[in-house]
């Protein structure tokens, strides 16, 4: 042992070598029995992951953001019960990590009754405020697999609450990172090592309640596992449970062989460092060839060495298996063998592959922004092989309050509100977009009731419902994203922050000439008399986020604007917070939009007639909002003369676009506009 | 024979050119960007975005600083093709390279 960071367990994300006895297991599986094991296998995961979710404290457990998985002897993921997509390539990691160094250990070892716990993300992948629980299963004395669940718990005892620490300047303010340790036995946890953790904590309760939750859910799964053993025998198992793997893979490889040979690229750009506003970029490359794909990198900004927007390279990886996952191989199983049909190759010491100390607990930000380009790449590689699959992206930029401090209850609390799951869903090339349809990395993840969330968080509610400036127009638009405002309510004070991108560049863009969602950004009045109004029943205070920004708002205090990232800022009582959850990208040209469809939008409030008039170009009737159609053939028609009088050649027009730049200012961390470069290479020894 | 690669574009295999799906305008050779046969325009992001909240630091406008609208018209029909968002200046991105001699394989000459 090297006492540090297993940089070779890391780079094992495609299935481990089949062993001899796997193979000959694998042989005596029948077909029908396999379609039974399968099934089996999924409702089962699928009661691991429900039971984790019914037992859990955090906002993440109780909302949805978990996986849980079950891997082979060898650490491979093999059923996942997810929405969260990204599980089903980096789960393994901690588990091929046990595997590696535990199980010959003499003074750990891998025996039945054990339980290991983990959030170290250069093995959980994204941020340490994802922790997982795993157990190993054992059949006849012997190894046969391990399960367990992993679940965004947040609140880690970093330097800001929630575990997404911003102001983050090495790993060291990031809070607690455990890799993989054993933390119970013989069917037992151990009170010294829980009480570790929860201490290392601001709210020790939803960590170990947490913890308990994911081993209960694990031994729940290893019954059901026992059981189908004791009718189908050891070797039935092992070699079924491989076969998924093998299966997969072959299927991942067919599905890729389809599409079109060629190469498909992407620019992508975050407009956040720390809480500074800057610039910096990820220029991806996806290239296809016979029946594989291969991730390049075209510039991308250097590694931020004292800002956390760094993602280790095995998490850039693990959600563009959001999009294979969820999108693309939708129709396979969700598992690490679908990487047989992925290659990639990280550009060192960069922000998708952090290294050193370097900080990287707003990885997620990194790895959205990075996936986003991944959705825009797959609408394009796949419309020639399957039309309808080729949609425009969901909300891609997060927009989380998170917080700390001590509930209604005098309980601890520290952690993020659930409308990140409601945001809007990408247009489709036939129909719009799901209006608080979800999150695209989490897709089986719920927003919660808004009494539910008021129950044990000291929010009252203002308003929560859709917002109109949140999507992006098109043929099809996007989902509308949610909007929502809370006081500060039953306690004297909590501080608050928010977590996310797109205030300035937004955070999500359109396919095939839809548009990008608009820029957000969060509102805080403090000192404010909201409750004074309440109180009055004032029929004047906004119902909506839209609403918020007209005249005649009665709210009185010291009202700001903030980007969406914003630091840890205490609110006292009465305090308000409003914030938009994003809506999803357009599909196509907003000429092409049915007039019927933009005003059905007008009369549901979710387009204004403005934007319907100027930029839909619909004749309609002010009073009766009924079309006029041939007022808005003439609009259309003039509309696409003019672009054709406005647009001039490409070389003309990039003569002129050549000479424009951001503002040095914007640049400081970009590493060279507009092409950055790798990081100058110091000799530092890492 | 037109085999059809996005929303708004196809590949005429006999020709190896790019043309508009809608109205069939031939934009330039099929190895190129397709952005060479089109009409680019920058266009303000005020006409696609709302104004308000007036007068502060942070609206519903994406900032001119970080981001501008490009767009990308069939010069036959007027139809957006697509579009990008980039900050000022950055080079526009040849988004879809296909290997036209595969393409031609896979479909068959015409
Ligand atoms: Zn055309």
């Amino acid at each position: 042992m090297a006492y540090t960071r297993d940089t070779e367990v890391v780079e094992r994300l495609k299935p481990e070598a089949v062993t001899p006895e796997e193979q000959a297991a694998m042989a005596g599986v029948e077909d029908l029995d396999f379609e039974i094991f399968q099934h089996k296998m999924n409702m089962i995961a699928l009661e691991g992951k429900e039971t984790t979710m019914k037992l859990g404290a955090s906002t993440g457990m109780r909302w949805g953001d978990v996986a849980f998985g079950i891997y082979t002897a060898l650490g491979d993921l093999s059923v996942v019960a997810t929405g969260i997509w990204f599980h089903a390539v980096l789960g393994q990691i901690p588990v091929k990590y046990i595997v590696k160094h535990y199980l010959n250990d003499p003074t750990v070892g891998v025996e039945a009754g054990d339980s290991f716990f983990f959030n170290d993300p250069f093995y959980s992948g994204v941020h340490a405020a994802d922790m997982g629980l795993c157990v190993p299963v054992f059949a006849e004395g012997e190894l046969l697999c391990f399960v367990g669940a992993n679940v965004h718990t947040g609140e880690n005892g970093s330097a800001e609450p929630g575990g997404q620490p911003i102001a983050a300047k090495s790993r060291y303010e990031e809070g607690l990172m455990v890799p993989p340790i054993k933390v119970g036995e013989n069917y037992t946890l151990r009170e010294d090592l829980m009480t570790m953790l929860g201490t290392a904590t601001r709210d020790p309760r939803t960590m170990v309640l947490d913890i308990k939750a994911r081993l209960a859910a694990c031994r729940i799964v290893e019954r059901r596992i026992q059981a189908i053993v004791a009718e189908k025998g050891v070797a039935f198992f092992r070699g079924a449970l491989r076969k998924i793997l093998a299966t997969t893979a072959r299927a991942a490889r067919k599905k890729v062989s389809k599409l079109n040979d060629g190469t498909w690229r992407q620019p992508r750009f975050l407009d956040i460092v720390g809480s500074e506003e800057k610039l910096v970029k990820i220029g991806i490359c996806l290239e296809k060839k016979g029946d594989k794909l291969k991730l390049t990198f075209d510039g991308v900004s250097p590694l931020l060495d004292n800002h956390p927007q760094n993602s280790f390279f095995q998490g850039i990886i693990g959600l563009a298996m959001v999009y294979f996952c969820g999108w693309f191989f939708h129709d396979l199983p969700a598992n690490n063998a679908l990487l047989d049909a992925l290659d990639w190759e990280f550009p060192d010491k960069t922000i998708v592959k952090a290294s050193g100390d370097a900080p990287t607990a707003l990885a997620p930000s990194v790895q959205t922004c990075f996936v986003h380009g991944i959705f825009l790449i797959g609408a394009r590689m796949i419309y020639n092989l399957d039309p309808k699959r080729a949609v425009a992206s969901w909300f891609s930029g997060f927009g989380v309050p998170y917080f700390g401090g001590f509930n209604q209850w005098e309980e601890p609390v520290a952690d993020i509100s659930p409308e990140l799951n409601a945001t809007g869903a990408g247009a489709r090339p036939d129909q719009d977009g799901v209006n608080g349809a979800g999150a695209f990395f989490a897709t089986m993840s719920d927003c919660s009731d808004v009494e539910t969330t008021e129950a044990d968080r000291p929010f009252l509610y203002l308003f929560r419902n859709y917002f109109k400036n949140s999507y992006g127009p098109g043929k099809y638009r996007g989902g509308s994203g949610v909007g929502f405002g809370v006081a500060i309510h039953h306690v004297p004070w909590l501080a608050m922050g928010g977590l996310g991108y797109g205030s300035k560049y937004p955070a999500t863009l359109g396919i095939f000439g839809g548009y990008a969602v608009p820029s957000g950004f969060i509102q805080t009045v403090h000192g404010s008399d909201i409750k004074k109004h309440l109180a009055e029943s004032d029929r004047d205070l906004p119902v909506d986020l839209d609403q918020l920004y007209e005249e005649g708002n009665p709210e009185k205090g010291n009202r700001g604007l903030h980007n969406i990232t914003m630091g840890i800022t205490p609110f006292v009582n009465g305090d308000t917070y409003y914030m938009p959850a994003g809506g999803g990208a357009g599909y196509g040209d907003v000429l092409e939009r049915e007039a019927e469809a933009v005003m059905a939008d007008v009369r549901e409030g979710l387009v204004s007639r403005e934007t319907a008039a100027n930029l839909y170009k619909v004749a309609f009737d002010p009073e009766t909002l009924l079309v006029d159609q041939e007022g808005t053939e003439k609009l259309r028609r003039d509309a696409f003369q003019e672009r054709k009088a406005r647009g001039v050649p490409l070389e003309q027009f990039e003569e002129e676009w050549a000479k424009l730049s951001p503002p040095r200012s914007a640049l400081t961390y970009y590493g060279g506009y507009p092409h950055p470069k790798p990081k100058r290479d110091f000799g530092l020894p890492f | 024979m037109k085999v059809r690669i996005t929303e708004y574009l196809e590949v005429d295999l006999e020709s190896q050119k790019w043309c508009c799906q809608r109205c069939g305008h031939e934009l330039v050779d099929a190895r190129q960007n397709y952005k060479k046969g089109c009409l680019v325009a920058e266009k303000p992001l005020e006409e696609v975005y709302p104004p308000k909240p007036e007068g502060q630091a942070y609206g519903f406008i994406p900032d001119p600083d970080f981001c501008r609208l490009i767009e990308f018209y069939c010069p036959g029909c007027g139809v957006m093709i697509e579009n990008e968002y980039l900050p000022p200046g950055h080079p526009l991105t040849h988004e879809i390279e296909l290997d036209i001699d595969s393409l031609i394989e896979r479909y068959g000459r015409a």
